[in-house]
């Protein structure tokens, strides 16, 4: 069976999380292979779901787990008085 | 990640009335809270104040959690309750539900860009992160939601799925959209800007 790219497209968010069976992976990469518009929409969505997960991404105010620390700290002295 | 043991008895501890170790038992996950808020808000100090507030949360009903989900997945989900309320308190950020979730159309991909190593230091330039705020800002509020529950947050589908409420399927079909609508919001700026790629082919490396 050979993939159509509409059936890649809707397989490639399951695909980048490996939530697909060995056999549609083969399939998908086999399509890959042969496609380059595929292989570039894979590999720039991919990307994306990296970024997003990359810790340097939005990073926390100066000052933020010192503020965080101590409103925490008021809220358990309030309510130890 | 702690180990699982240190977790559960710092749990203990704050429950048993040390309320003292909560900070310490937050702390590792303070940093992924507060990239889920600001990708929900996208304003630094509401993202913060979200933040601190959920925490509070977290620690007035510490005694409800229950150990069957991950505790970083029990604080994101309180996080972004508690972002979803600030929203509702601004109305504009619904004003787009529901037009770019329209499941009913066929998915084309905008542009076929060439876009296919992108390194990691692009994100130590602010235009990338602004661009990435930017397309997040063009995406229903169902598609960001997903999104920074997945992709940010680090839940897993079915951690997902029980968050929001929704089928496992919803779950993916969703993300398959908002992901695929980033990507072609984000590809024409990637690929238009040429030092980036100049970069990459100083410093390559392979993401997976």
């Amino acid at each position: 069976m050979v993939l159509s790219c509409k059936e890649v497209w809707r397989a490639i968010s399951d695909y980048i999380d490996r939530e697909v069976s060995q056999e549609i992976r083969r399939e998908i990469e086999a399509h890959l292979a042969q496609c380059r518009h595929c292989a570039a929409l894979v590999d720039s969505t991919r990307n994306i779901v990296i970024l997003l997960a990359d810790d340097r991404l939005f990073t926390v105010p100066v000052g933020f787990s010192e503020r965080l620390r101590r409103r925490l700290a008021a809220e358990i002295g309030n309510e130890k008085t | 990640m702690p180990d699982p043991r240190s977790e559960q008895d710092l749990i203990q501890l704050v429950l048993s009335g040390r309320p003292e170790y909560f900070y310490e038992l937050v702390q590792p996950y303070e940093r992924r809270v507060f990239r889920a808020a600001y990708g929900l808000l996208r304003n630094e100090a509401d993202a913060e104040d979200v933040v601190q507030e959920a925490l509070l949360k977290a620690l007035r009903k510490l005694s409800t959690f229950r150990g069957e989900a991950r505790f970083s997945t029990w604080l994101l989900r309180i996080a972004v309750n508690e972002a979803r309320m600030r929203l509702r308190a601004r109305r504009w950020d619904y004003a787009s539900v529901s037009i770019q979730d329209d499941e009913g159309s066929e998915y084309v991909p905008l542009l076929l860009a060439n876009w296919r190593e992108v390194p990691s230091v692009v994100l130590e330039q602010r235009e990338v992160r602004e661009q990435i705020e930017k397309a997040l800002a063009e995406l229903s509020a169902e598609q960001r939601e997903i999104l920074i529950l997945r992709d940010v947050g680090g839940l897993n589908t079915e951690e997902a799925a029980s968050a929001l409420g929704i089928s496992i399927p919803s779950v993916k079909t969703r993300l398959l959209r908002a992901r695929l609508r980033m990507r072609d919001l984000l590809a024409p700026h990637f690929r238009s800007a040429p030092r980036w790629q100049e970069r990459a082919g100083r410093r390559r490396r392979s993401w997976f």
